[in-house]
């Protein structure tokens, strides 16, 4: 399929020590695990960092980012091979547009991601946004109409800009954690997770923070408030999900279209129509006999 | 618009069987007035107007009978009844003027038949009527004479003089039995054609006392004139009323089409043994005759009425009989049975009374065709055409009804074969007491065209119309009806709005209706229709939802072919059933064919990836299905508002024959019930019920679903409050509504609530148009409105903005 010259992982060297040789860990874990190529899609509102997400993963200026504006109109997938491994980053345009979901946009990827298989689907929030509402349950909704609920599986929620101060009377952790509760509620409902499946397959929160001014500890890793480093820790949940057990989504014809409502049912059609002739269409002549028979005759007929 | 008009039917049927004083000339006759629909039936009978006849109920009528005839007791009641047998003559028009139309000519037909009641002296009450203003004619125009004697003096009829015209001041009727005056109100006064302040000759006095004399209801009567100063005369008329012995049974015989017995004149010299046979065979053949008569159609409970008037009374007099007469004619014409009379009382003086009764036979039924100047002439339509839409009741042997002659009327109008429509009964003169049933019949042209034209001029740029903006646009229709006579019949018609450039919007329809599909003699009432046909609308399912903006509309032409058989299980309820061909071509604004909706854009553009619109993806489909729709309908109208309930069930079973083989079941059913929440009574002029409608609409679609059959909610026919196709478009919807009517004056006041739900199916649409135009799949609204004639406005709340609106619509809801 992808027919273009696969790049060099060059931007991995740029990694501090540290985060490389997590990286290199992981990597060598899921070669372990016949695990060659790695498409990571990446979906969530416009504006919230899903670019410079990727280009963080990346350790390069991949897909171009812009501050003030959307910059990515179409689906992009920025791929990188290390050592035999291929990694699939396909950064998405914003699924919103003037307070609902663009399904423009969403047919773009869709048709953008014919054929391929889809290994983990980040989520992208922002961890700053107090509040999740409707349109956040109509986009986990509108992802998963599309790929299917099965995509949660391979589900990550990612919230950037985790670098804050929480407001005032909460710690840190508090907040994120209320934070991810609610949008993970908000996920679960979305995606139409049943209860018992919550417990079975929690869609895990990983925080980014992609800021140039991010914190750092003594290995030169970019860390959190909390003091993990970020960049290993979304690799390693990447891992984890593709290593649990579930299979990518493979994006074929069918998948975009849906199942064909106008096929449902058809060899239905003689049974419902034998049906309407005897249940319904016989019962009403029935009743219009009883009228006729019940009609009040004028005193001289 | 339907005309009533009446024209005059006055035949006077003599019927005088043991006729004695044949000298009596009937005023009935005479008063025959031109323009009433009459039909007088008249007997003469034996009268007693003998002084010396002892007073027939006091003893054994054999010991009478030597004295007079006592068989002249059987038949006491010189009848003498105007019938209107009403003659309805309709204009064909408009159907719902005929019941208007025919109650006028009913109400005259009653009417006459009411004054039916006045006889006894020849003296109908249309006469009554009338013979005022004929006296004006007549005499008025001359000064009357006074009476030229001394004042306050009692002059005998005979002593007046028979040159003068005498001025009557007034009538009085003196009871002898009773010495005391009868009261105006008492039916004697009805025989009477005097009327104070008339002016009338000895003759006519004279002519007036014989009336009476001979009316069988007097065993002696007496006209006298009292002068009074002013030179008018006052009249008394002193009586001795007939009575007979009291009888306990009543009999009431159907005497209609039975020959009359012959009455044999008594030889003033028989022998006392001749006399007795004589009389016995008399009394025997009255007894054959009830025996052969039939029964009436007086229902038991007013015959028991009768028998307790007779039993109260005891004595049977004059004017209990009268009494009887009025009752037994009351319940006859009440009953629509105009053309009914007692025409006789027979068997007095024998405990029973026997009311012998012409009921209106039909002896024949005639169908008539005339031509424009209302010749009799041959008709285009076949007999049985007409003779099918005729009630069992008009047919010969059964008693003519004036109802089912009114039924008669409605359903040969409903044909609309037929500019003109008469009913009319006329009496048989061939057989006595016989009806005929005359349906004459005006027949329409056969074939019409029709052409009309209209300009249309459309301004320009600057405000000013180029030339090229003149279109002649206009209509093309033709007709030819009731071919064969069997009222078949082609119509066609071709609409455009540029004659010039008719592809443009070209609307056109051919139509041929074939009726009696089973047979014209066969009772099972299918039609056949063959059509082609094209029309075009604006598709409801690309339309916005609330605060989106313009969505690029869709048209969805279609044309085809459709066959369909119809059958009348009723007026209302029936099952259609055929096949459709057609072709649906989706256009968007433009008149170009567009394969997908089209969508507006946040940025202002306009996108054409919006849901398809034909199942083909094409912009045009083909296909053919079966259609089956089945009505039932009990609704009727109750002081003009509906009640009742309705259900339509309709399904669409595709063929796979067409575009993508299409392959589907489409169905709805609708259930619609009008429950009246008060008993009311019926009749014009009161006031309706309230009613609370309850609605239900269930539509599904299994298989292929293209977007334009596809079912949308919103609407004035789905969810008031909304646009047509707000609410969603969806593979299976649930629309329930509630109205509450209140009549208020002449009209009514309505308070609804409505909903509507695609219950989820709006993705199952392929395109999902619900989503993509951002509308809700569901919706509800409440709101009040009163009715304005045929204008509806109601104010409506639509449920999920929450805001109301003023809306103005045309026809019902329901």
């Amino acid at each position: 399929m992808a027919s273009q010259i696969i790049k060099e992982w060059a931007g991995i060297q740029q990694f501090p020590a540290a985060t490389q040789s997590k990286l290199l860990e992981l990597l060598g874990k899921l070669k372990q695990e016949n695990v060659s190529t790695l498409t990571i899609l990446v979906m969530g509102k416009g504006g919230i960092g899903k670019s410079s997400t990727v280009n963080s993963i990346i350790g390069e200026r991949a897909v171009a980012v812009s501050a003030f504006q959307s910059e990515t109109p179409r689906p992009v997938m920025v791929s990188r091979s290390r050592a035999g491994f291929t990694l699939n980053i396909i950064d998405t345009p914003g699924l919103v547009e003037g307070g609902y979901v663009n399904d423009q946009a969403l047919d773009l990827i869709k048709k953008f991601l014919l054929n391929k298989t889809i290994d983990v689907l980040l989520y992208v929030d922002r961890l700053d946004a107090y509040r999740v509402d409707n349109l956040d349950k109509q986009i986990v909704k509108a992802i998963t109409d599309s790929f299917g609920k099965e995509i949660w599986r391979r589900g990550i929620v990612v919230l950037t800009h985790a670098q804050l101060s929480p407001p005032d009377g909460l710690t840190y952790d508090e907040f994120t954690s209320r934070r991810s509760e609610a949008l993970l509620k908000i996920v679960q409902m979305g995606a139409r997770i049943r209860k018992p499946e919550i417990q079975a397959s929690a869609v895990p929160v990983v925080l980014v923070e992609n800021s140039g001014r991010c914190n750092k500890n003594e290995s030169d890793e970019k860390i959190l408030p909390s003091g993990t480093a970020w960049i290993p820790n979304l690799v390693q949940t990447i891992t984890d999900a593709v290593l649990s057990g579930s299979t990518g989504i493979l994006v074929d014809q069918k998948l975009i279209e849906g199942p064909n409502p106008n096929n449902r049912g058809k060899v239905l059609i003689p049974f419902i129509l034998a049906f309407q002739y005897f249940f319904v269409v016989k019962r009403i002549q029935k009743w219009i006999k009883n009228d006729i028979a019940r009609e009040s005759r004028p005193s001289w007929a | 618009m339907a005309s009533i008009a009446a024209p005059g039917l006055a035949i006077s049927v003599n019927r005088s069987h043991r006729r004695l004083n044949s000298s009596t000339k009937t005023a009935g006759t005479s008063a025959t007035a031109a323009s009433l629909p009459k039909l007088t039936v008249q007997s003469k009978l034996p009268t007693f107007s003998s002084s010396q006849n002892p007073k027939p109920s006091s003893s054994n009528p054999r010991d009478n009978s030597n004295i007079f005839s006592p068989k002249q007791l059987h038949n006491v009641i010189k009848t003498s009844a105007a019938i209107g047998a009403g003659l309805y003559a309709l204009s064909s028009g408009v159907s719902n003027i005929l019941l208007s139309g025919n109650g006028g000519g009913s109400s005259g037909g009653i009417g006459s038949g009411g004054g039916g009641g006045g006889g006894g002296g020849g003296d109908s009450f249309w006469e009554k009527i009338f013979s005022p203003a004929a006296i004006a004619g007549e005499e008025e125009s001359q000064e009357w004479d006074s009476h030229g004697l001394p004042a306050n003096i009692v002059v005998q009829l005979n002593k007046l003089s028979g040159f003068k015209k005498y001025k009557v001041s007034d009538i009085l009727f003196f009871d002898r039995r009773r010495g005391s005056t009868v009261g105006t109100e008492d039916s004697f006064f009805e025989m009477l054609s005097l009327r104070p302040s008339g002016v009338y000759t000895k003759a006519q006095l004279q002519k007036e006392l014989e009336t009476l004399a001979t009316s069988g209801m007097f065993e002696k009567v007496d006209l006298d004139a009292k002068t009074n100063p002013d030179g008018t005369i006052g009249v008394t008329i002193s009586f001795l009323e007939s009575t007979w012995q009291s009888a306990d049974r009543f009999r009431c015989i159907n005497v209609g089409l039975m020959p009359q017995s012959k009455p044999i004149e008594m030889d003033a010299d028989m022998t006392e043994k001749e006399k007795l046979e004589y009389f016995n065979s008399q009394e025997q053949d009255y007894r054959r005759r009830i025996e052969r008569s039939r029964p009436c159609l007086l229902p038991v409970s007013v015959q028991r009425e009768i028998l307790q008037l007779l039993r109260e009374k005891g004595t049977v007099s004059a004017r209990l009989l009268q009494k009887i007469r009025d009752k037994v004619q009351q319940w006859y014409h009440d009953n629509g049975y105009a053309c009914a009379q007692v025409v006789n009382f027979g068997n007095l003086n024998t405990k029973e009374v026997v009311c012998e009764v012409v009921e209106g036979d039909i002896t024949q039924m005639v169908i008539q065709f005339q031509d424009k100047l209302g010749n009799v002439c041959e008709g285009n339509t076949q007999y049985p055409v007409v003779r099918r839409e005729l009630p069992k009741q008009l047919r010969q042997g059964q008693v003519f009804n004036i109802e089912a002659g009114k039924q008669a009327l409605r359903n040969i109008n409903s044909l609309a074969l037929f500019s003109n429509i008469e009913v009319n009964p006329r009496p048989d003169e061939k057989n006595e007491g016989g009806i005929i049933v005359e349906i004459k019949l005006k027949e329409l042209e056969q074939k019409s065209a029709e052409v009309s034209t209209e300009w249309s001029i459309v301004p320009g740029r600057g405000g000013r119309p180029t030339l090229a903006s003149i279109q002649p646009g206009g209509t093309v229709s033709f007709e030819h009806r009731n071919l064969y006579g069997l009222n078949r019949s082609i119509l066609g018609s071709v609409t455009t709005s540029n004659f010039l450039n008719p592809q443009d919007d070209l609307a056109f329809k051919l139509e041929y209706v074939h009726p009696y599909l089973d047979g014209v003699y066969n009772s099972r009432n299918r039609t056949l229709r063959a059509s082609c046909f094209n029309s075009r609308k604006l598709s409801p399912v690309f339309t916005g939802g609330p605060g989106v903006d313009e969505v690029p509309p869709i048209w969805v032409d279609r044309a085809g072919l459709k066959a369909n058989i119809t059958e009348n299980f009723t007026r209302q309820s029936k099952f259609t059933y055929g096949l459709v061909m057609e072709e649906i071509t989706t256009r968007d604004e433009s008149s170009h064919i567009s394969a997908r909706g089209q969508r507006v854009l946040p940025s202002g553009g306009i996108s054409a990836d919006g849901p398809p619109t034909t199942l083909s993806e094409t912009g045009i489909d083909r296909m053919a299905f079966l259609q089956a729709n089945i009505t039932r309908d009990n609704t009727k109208f109750i002081n003009g508002t509906i009640v009742g309930e309705r259900n339509v069930f309709q399904v669409d079973q595709g063929l796979g024959i067409g575009s993508k083989f299409p392959f589907f079941n489409r169905h709805q059913l609708t259930m619609t019930q009008f429950i009246q929440l008060k008993q009311v009574e019926e009749g014009a002029g009161k006031a309706p019920p309230p009613v609370l409608v309850l609605h239900g609409h269930y539509g599904g679609c299994v298989g292929d679903l293209p977007s334009y059959d596809a079912f949308t909610l919103g609407g004035p026919y789905s969810v008031r409050g909304y646009n047509m196709g707000e609410i969603g478009a969806a593979r299976n919807i649930v629309e329930l509504a509630a109205e509450l009517r209140i009549p208020v004056r002449n009209t009514h006041v309505y308070a609804f609530a409505e909903h509507g739900n695609d219950l989820g199916t709006s993705k199952d649409v392929k395109g999902n148009p619900t989503e993509v135009y951002r509308r809700m799949g569901h919706g509800s609204s409440y709101g009040v409105g009163v009715k304005l004639g045929l204008v509806r406005a109601e104010y409506a709340v639509d449920h999920n903005s929450g805001t109301g609106a003023i809306f103005f619509r045309f026809g019902e809801r329901f």
